[in-house]
């Protein structure tokens, strides 16, 4: 670890007072937490805790800055997805085109798909191809965002290549990946992977950069070691911007399995769901659809708990 | 990471960046060791960028992808926009729709483009729909956080002097929150060219993504790497032009970038 410039330095050269990870970050915090939990890094000039309790001084806005404090928010939206699915299911029962399936047709279809072993193959063959595409990519991509925000020197040399390759949809070095490794697994795998780097480099990135000087000086003050340090202040304190890349980078990672998928394969949920179409078998590609949905979703849940328990000392310490 | 763009030692560092990795593509084009076919040589490829930038039924492809891309994209931003503050200055707002968005965020929306087509045919509109919802998700969770985070020192001040509701919205909200909608359309950009390739490599007979395809079916993969460094640019520069409007309106918060000035 040690040798490069350990201590998160300030931007270099001529970058204003105003860091960067100031405007890059609450962006991505957001979209780490698009649920209205109360978020527990805000600004802190903006005094928060204050706000609450003198909330009666607000005029004509109900200005809750730590989140709608509106009773039974979450049923409201279970109310509302509910009352959408029964819409839905009355209106299959007028006239409607070959299509359009009602929400109990689809789930009956989901559960025989699921019953009689049709789904489990496809899911199975969208996560080999899935999984070790996300774990490569966001591995590599958390790892040398960090080093790269400690490390003046791989700093210098990665970030202008990532920040200006960024906007460039990376769906497109499909066919390229697909004549060097050839049109199986590998070539899928490799594109997810490269997809999913790019949240996670620039998420880390920020989040090492923006480490609080003063614990670094206490570290380096209580005679921590330039690896400690990095293990036991910067690390930490990027974590939940590393978590909020790895969030943007799982929905990514599904993004750009279901559409190889579409695009060449033999099995998996995206194959299943493009040959359902086009075999008018429209029972399978609902069934599909719905498992990418449920998987999507299992993904993004079972982040969001592994981030509770791994940063389960932030709620307690900056709430 | 420095905004001026005449800073010599950085660019030398880039373009030789650069050099040595055209350097070593061409190296190991002439080697013989690879077929050209998996690694053209870079003269093929840039002959094929020329041809590209000089024909005008490829001018017409790009159009074609970036019309469409554009097109879902500023419907996302308007739609976005209007929602995400709403919900970012509205309880009510949040509790209603907060759940829905936040709910239907992991799944990929993609998945959905077989109903689409099914619902709005085979032809632009499918591909834009499919867009504008991709992107509405970054847009509405960054802009609802931005209007959560509103100074409320601002919003009192505006409404002591007597601004209506509408005009502190407009004259407060809007421009307090202008860089977290832009660090959301920074976001959706790079989505909206994803989903407008996906789309087009899926089905379709125009567009970039349709013509990287394409070449790689009959097998011209020079052709189709210059497709490729295509898409690459007008990503880049979409997203410079992002970044441009950004500084120019958000002018007392400058976003620092990689690109020249």
């Amino acid at each position: 670890m040690g040798g490069p410039d350990m201590a998160p330095h300030t931007p270099p050269r001529s970058a204003p007072a105003q860091p960067a990870p100031a405007q890059l970050t609450p962006a991505q915090r957001a979209l780490a937490h698009p649920a209205p939990e109360h978020s527990v890094h805000q600004r802190a000039d903006t005094g928060r805790s204050e706000a609450r309790r003198t909330r009666r001084g607000a005029p004509r806005f109900r200005m809750q800055p730590g989140g709608p404090e509106f009773r039974g928010g979450r049923w409201m939206g279970l109310v509302l997805l509910l009352v959408t699915l029964a819409m839905w299911q009355i209106a299959t029962r007028f006239d409607h085109p070959d299509f359009v399936l009602s929400p109990s047709e689809i789930a009956r279809h989901f559960v025989e798909a699921l019953w009689s072993g049709e789904l489990l193959p496809h899911i199975g063959a969208s996560l080999v191809r899935s999984l070790p595409g996300f774990v490569a990519g966001s591995l590599i991509g958390v790892v040398l965002g960090l080093l790269a925000g400690v490390a003046r020197s791989l700093d210098q040399l990665l970030s202008p290549v990532v920040f200006l390759t960024y906007p460039v949809p990376k769906i497109v070095f499909l066919p390229i990946v697909m004549l060097w490794v050839g049109i199986g697994d590998l070539s899928k795998i490799a594109v997810i992977a490269l997809a999913c780097f790019y949240p996670c480099f620039i998420n880390a990135y920020y989040g090492a950069r923006g480490t609080s000087a003063l614990l670094v000086w206490s570290g380096l003050n209580m005679g921590a070691r330039r690896s400690q340090i990095f293990r036991k202040v910067v690390v930490p304190s990027a974590l939940p911007l590393v978590f909020a890349g790895l969030r943007v980078s799982l929905a990514l990672s599904f993004i750009l399995l279901f559409s190889t998928e579409m695009i060449n394969a033999r099995s998996g949920l995206g194959f299943l769901i493009r040959q359902s179409e086009s075999s008018l078998r429209f029972d399978l590609m609902y069934v599909a659809i719905v498992a990418v949905a449920a998987l999507g979703y299992a993904g993004d849940q079972m982040l969001i708990l592994m981030r509770r328990r791994v940063l389960a000392w932030q709620d307690a310490t900056s709430g | 990471m420095s905004a001026r763009w005449p800073d010599p030692v950085s660019t030398f560092r880039r373009v030789a960046l650069l050099a040595v990795g055209v350097l070593a593509w061409e190296t190991a084009a002439r080697s013989g060791m690879f077929s050209p076919l998996i690694v053209p040589s870079v003269t093929r490829i840039g002959y094929q960028l020329w041809l590209l930038a000089t024909r005008p039924e490829a001018l017409v492809e790009a159009w074609y992808s970036v019309a469409r891309a554009l097109g879902g994209f500023v419907l996302a931003a308007v739609v976005g926009v209007a929602l995400g503050v709403l919900m970012g200055r509205s309880a009510l707002a949040a509790a209603f729709l907060g759940p829905l968005f936040s709910g239907t965020y992991p799944i990929p929306k993609i998945a959905l483009f077989p109903i689409f087509i099914f619902l709005f045919g085979i032809g632009s509109l499918s591909k834009v729909l499919l867009i504008f919802l991709e992107c509405l998700y970054p847009i509405v969770i960054t802009t609802q956080a931005g209007g959560r985070a509103v100074n409320r020192v601002l919003l009192w001040s505006a409404a002591n002097m007597g601004a209506s509701r509408a005009r502190i919205v407009w004259s407060v909200v809007v421009p307090a929150t202008a860089p977290f909608i832009f660090a959301g359309f920074r976001i959706a950009l790079p989505i909206a060219m994803i989903v407008v390739i996906i789309t087009e490599m899926i089905s379709s007979a125009d567009g970039l993504g349709y013509l990287v395809m394409y070449s790689l079916a009959s097998f011209k993969t020079d052709r189709m790497l210059a497709v490729v460094i295509v898409i690459a640019l007008v990503g880049v520069a979409l997203d410079w032009l992002v970044v441009r409007l950004r500084n120019r309106l958000v002018f007392w918060e400058r976003l620092e970038s990689y690109y020249a000035e």
